[in-house]
């Protein structure tokens, strides 16, 4: 009774919401498209980016507005829904937020870094303060990272930002990993009041997306960065759906790449690797992206008066996004759509 | 009792005298500043040619404004330190400015003090770092307080790393997991919240090793002093003393900045006042005009006073200043005399009520004894009752008591009077009728007789505002439209007219004379030609030189709204009687319910809580509808209300220029209502909020209208 009261109304929402996406002829059609004009143009007549295009004109319309409205349009989409819930759903409606705003946080750490100010960093940073609270700018304003740590300051991440600011750790890899760290605390430490059923599926798919980051981190940290063992597992999430502790420290402590692979293939994350691919890893992510893809359609038919509807519509936007901007940059990058295609998430 | 006359005080003088006349003028209190060079440019402004006003002639063609603006930012600095050492109340004091000084000497003698004060402060900032440096390595040493040993061993070994970090409880659990493979020793020494505090011991080889891995748990090193002897309880022991002597040097720092004190203390309070009218001083040279070497000041001072300043200034500075005086002239464009009310203390309270809808221009009547006097009539009419009369008294004295500088409690405590009068006449005391006589009248048992009085007081009233309306023109001076306009003579006779038609036709059962409809249509046909018999028989008023189609059709319009206001207006007052009436049903209604409680408890509980209920509630709405009648129905026959407010220069002012910013907007002068509605906790968002809203949306929009109604040509 109390899961209709909760789910009905915003559900409905959801739905003429996800009417709203892509068909999987438009992006047959957007990656004909020969320059961003005509995409933009194409995107403006299909019905809902037109709404969210109408200020843009598409014969002067760069890659980096394109990318700026549809990350505007994602906050949005979270806000319109964010309506819907009340008490410990609505935290953990806002909590959606967090991985966006971290990202954005990232960007900005590595613009101070460089250097850079920050009207001209290159992504739009929307998501600054809408889950930390703090004010945009108060944060563009730090010059060092050690100000945009102290600048943190009063918001969830900044106790795991603290222990940077000793003089000899303040550089990007470690508030980059620390910012990460945080973000799987809080969604671990966090305990909300909601349905037993919804606490157990919400378990589920953030360790399902933990195991997968892992999974990555791993390989990677193995690949490029050349880590300890000890380092790299101190770094993983320390939660998993499939994979335990035990799983993750054997694979940590793999002696090579070949033995990482044997591992995973007896882990039911097996796809995630091609044995002719192990040495250039760019589809990882695309696989990653593409599991999660379907694995979501897949609990949300399971599950129709769940939470898993909102975690559903919001990544597969956030996925359809991706793709757009990734359509985008091939016409941009003068990419043939052969090559385009293959980094989709959507199988076209 | 009116509006007080002014004149303009005019002040040349030499420019190195200028802030001393300032200053003098700032003192005095009485002049209210205007722009020197509209004064100088305006059609009546003469300068007698004499022998002493030959220079001043000179450089009068060429004056330019004021443009140098001096910088006090170092200045607050070194105010606003020293305010804060020595702990001293920023206060304005008139006896430190009347003494003869000069600003920069006086603060001359600080900057020294400032520097040297500054740097003991330094020096504490420093001694108190210290100490919280000692404080932290205490705290960490307590960790090692178990080991008997001398920690100098640990901290300087050569071929080990000895370390205390801490990370948090999730990290310290990823750490244990995985403690094969750590190359250090690792002991847990203390769990404090969410965190671990550990003690790790590693060779110098692994350093490197180490510091990544417990970079990846995130950690903090906890720091200890370097060069020390002795066990962990023999080291604290040492800073502690440490502490002690560093605390003493700060005492006696402090003693010292002290000093300082006593020696300059009578200065020092001198300072904030001093500075203070240095920043006035500079806020007011905007307004003066310069020359080569002369400055020119203009001002209007009240007539009362105007003398008294000269004479002050010719004292003080004998014949180095050309002192102007001249009436201030209405006319002259770019400077309008400003208002200042001038009433007996009984009617000063209902000042702000008139400053809510407009403060009157110079040449305008205060409005303020005629309106006090309706505005008690009206409300004592609506709410006769000799006990909530007396309750509003006592919040009136209580209110004024609190709230000194707003004039609600006056304005309470005098419509507390009105209501008492009224309750004898009523007998009414809280609602009942039945412990006092009605000297007059009983409303409930005269309701006819009640709502014909009132609508006959409004007929008075709007009548007295038309005569009012033709002091206001004949001070302006202008015959045509005091005969014409649609509140003008013609008007005020078609109203009487239209009454005397009304008693005679419905009243009197008579029949209507032709000679009465005839002059009827004949007013009404002189106030829709008003633009052209204007302009025909008072060719000198300019008001009326050019006349369009558009003015007949608007002054056809102008006609039926006219009509329609009359017959309004006054119908509008019948109200008045209805809220009488209003206040006994009230009652009625409450004493019912109390005769259908069983206890006796009860039934006075519901009289009292009835009474709080008509005292708040109806005496709120008796406010706000009095004060609709008089904006609404009469204030926008006669009064305009678009002049100045007096404000002279003076000191004060400038410290409170925020909430001069905020009494510019009319909330403030609504504040009291809110104050009143939460005083009866109606708390903020509640029901309070929303009547207050009502009220001042309701009074807002009825000012707006009236106002824009009026500027209507």
């Amino acid at each position: 009774m109390d899961k209709i009261i909760i789910y009905s109304a915003v559900n409905t929402k959801i739905k003429v919401m996800e009417r709203e996406f892509l068909e999987p002829v438009d992006y047959v059609n957007l990656l004909r498209m020969r320059s961003i004009p005509d995409a933009v143009h194409y995107l403006k007549e299909n019905l809902y980016y037109k709404k969210i295009l109408e200020e843009i004109n598409p014969d002067t319309v760069s890659r980096r507005d394109i990318e700026d409205i549809l990350k505007r349009s994602m906050i949005d989409n979270i806000d319109k829904l964010i309506h819907y819930f009340h008490n410990d759903y609505r935290k953990f409606v806002r909590s959606l937020y967090m991985k966006y705003e971290i990202e954005d946080l990232k960007t900005l750490a590595r613009a101070i870094f460089n250097r850079e100010k920050p009207q001209e960093i290159e992504t739009p940073l929307y998501f600054l303060g809408k889950y930390s609270q703090i004010e945009a700018d108060i944060l563009f304003n730090a010059g060092t990272i050690r100000d945009l740590i102290y600048s943190l300051e009063g918001s969830e991440f900044y106790e795991f930002l603290i222990p940077l600011v000793d003089g000899r750790r303040e550089n990007l890899f470690r508030l980059e990993m620390a910012l990460d760290t945080s973000y799987f605390n809080i969604v671990q430490s966090r305990k909300y009041k909601i349905f037993p059923k919804d606490r157990e599926l919400l378990k589920k798919w953030e360790g399902l997306v933990a195991d997968l980051y892992n999974l990555q981190w791993i390989y990677r940290g193995k690949k490029f960065y050349r880590l300890l063992p000890e380092e790299l597992l101190n770094y993983t999430i320390s939660f998993g759906d499939k994979l335990n502790y035990q799983d993750r420290q054997r694979m940590c402590y793999a002696r090579n790449l070949e033995e990482l692979y044997q591992m995973t293939l007896d882990s039911p994350y097996g796809f995630l690797f091609k044995k002719e691919e192990i040495y250039t890893d760019i589809f990882m992510e695309r696989r990653i992206n593409r599991f999660i893809y379907y694995r979501l359609k897949e609990l949300s038919r399971q599950e129709p008066l769940s939470i898993i509807q909102i975690i559903e519509y919001i990544w597969l936007y956030e996925l359809e996004v991706k793709d757009i901007v990734a359509i985008i940059e091939g016409l941009r990058y003068g990419l043939p759509s052969e090559e385009t295609r293959k980094f989709l998430v959507k199988v076209i | 009792m009116s509006v007080e006359k002014m004149k303009i005080l005019g002040v040349i003088g030499k420019k190195n005298l200028l802030e001393k006349v300032l200053r003098q003028v700032i003192l005095s209190e009485n002049m209210h500043m205007t722009n020197a060079l509209s004064r100088v440019n305006s059609a009546d402004f003469f300068l007698p040619p004499s022998e002493k006003n030959i220079e001043a002639l000179e450089e009068e063609p060429f004056l330019k404004p004021y443009s140098e603006k001096r910088d006090f930012s170092q200045d607050e600095k070194i105010v606003n330190l020293f305010l804060k050492i020595f702990n001293i109340e920023p206060q304005l004091n008139k006896d430190f400015l009347t003494e003869e000084y000069d600003y920069d000497d006086f603060m001359r003698q600080f900057f020294n003090v400032y520097k040297e004060i500054s740097s003991i402060v330094d020096e504490i900032d420093i001694k108190l770092r210290e100490i919280d440096q000692k404080r932290e390595y205490i705290n960490n040493l307590k960790y090692l307080t178990k080991f008997d040993l001398d920690i100098n061993n640990f901290i300087n070994m050569q071929y080990l790393v000895f370390r205390i970090i801490r990370i948090t409880r999730e990290n310290y659990d990823k750490l244990k997991r995985n403690y094969e493979n750590i190359p250090a020793v690792v002991l847990k020494v203390a769990v404090e919240g969410g965190y671990v505090v550990l003690i790790s011991i590693a060779p110098v080889t692994l350093e490197e090793t180490l510091e990544k891995i417990f970079s990846s748990l995130n950690y903090s090193i906890l720091p200890l002093p370097k060069e020390v002897n002795g066990t962990a309880q023999e080291v604290i022991e040492q800073f502690t003393r440490n502490i002690e002597e560093d605390q003493k040097k700060i005492e006696a720092l402090k003693s010292s900045i002290e000093e300082y004190k006593i020696k300059y203390r009578d200065e020092l309070k001198k300072l904030f006042s001093r500075l203070e009218m240095e920043k006035k001083i500079e806020e007011l040279k905007s307004e003066i005009a310069i020359g080569k070497k002369l400055f020119f000041m203009f001002g209007f001072v009240p007539v009362s006073y105007v003398y008294q300043l000269k004479d002050e200034l010719e004292k003080n500075f004998r014949d180095k200043l050309i002192i102007l005086i001249d009436d201030a002239n209405t006319t002259s464009f770019g400077i309008t005399p400003p208002t200042k009310l001038k009433n007996f203390k009984i009617f000063k309270p209902f000042e702000s009520l008139i400053k809510m809808y407009g403060i009157p221009a110079y040449q305008e009547k205060d409005p303020t004894i005629f309106f006090a006097l309706s505005y008690m009539l009206l409300f004592g009419l609506m709410f006769g009752d000799v006990g909530q009369g007396f309750i509003l008294i006592l919040g009136g004295i209580i209110l004024g008591l609190i709230y000194k500088k707003t004039d609600f409690g006056g304005l309470l405590s005098r419509l507390g009077c009105s209501s008492v009068i009224f309750g004898f006449l009523f007998g009414s005391v809280f609602g009942s009728e039945e412990i006092l006589p009605a000297l007059l009248v009983r409303p409930m048992e005269n309701i006819n007789k009640l709502l014909i009085f009132s609508v006959l007081l409004g007929v008075l009233l709007i009548l007295s505002s038309y005569i009012f309306n033709f002091i206001n023109i004949k001070n302006k001076k202008a015959t045509g439209e005091m005969l014409f306009e649609s509140n003008g003579l013609a008007a005020f006779t078609f109203y009487v007219l239209l009454l005397y038609v009304i008693f005679r036709v419905f009243i009197k059962q008579g029949t209507l004379l032709p000679i009465l409809w005839i002059s009827l249509l004949g007013l009404l046909l002189a106030i829709f030609f008003k633009g052209l018999l204007i302009s025909k028989l008072f060719p000198q008023e300019k008001a009326y030189k050019k006349i369009s189609l558009n003015e007949y059709v608007e002054g056809g319009f102008g006609i039926i709204e006219m009509l329609l206001s009359m017959l309004s207006n006054t119908i509008s007052f019948i109200r008045v009687g209805a809220f009488a009436l209003n206040h006994v049903g009230l009652y009625i209604a409450f004493l019912t319910l109390s005769h259908m409680v069983n206890s006796s408890w009860g039934s006075w509980a519901i009289l009292i809580l009835g009474n709080i209920i008509i005292l708040t509630l109806e005496a709120l709405i008796v406010f706000i509808q009095a004060l609709r009648l008089e904006y609404y129905e009469l204030f926008t026959k006669f009064y305009r209300g678009n002049g100045i407010e007096y404000t002279p220069a003076r000191i004060n002012s400038s410290l409170l220029e925020e909430e001069k910013k905020i009494l510019k907007t009319n909330k403030i002068r609504f504040s009291w209502i809110r104050k009143i509605l939460s005083f009866f906790r109606f708390r903020k968002g509640g029901l309070g909020l929303y009547v207050y809203d009502l009220v001042y949306s309701y009074v807002n929009s009825r000012a707006h209208y009236s106002h824009r109604f009026l500027s209507c040509p």
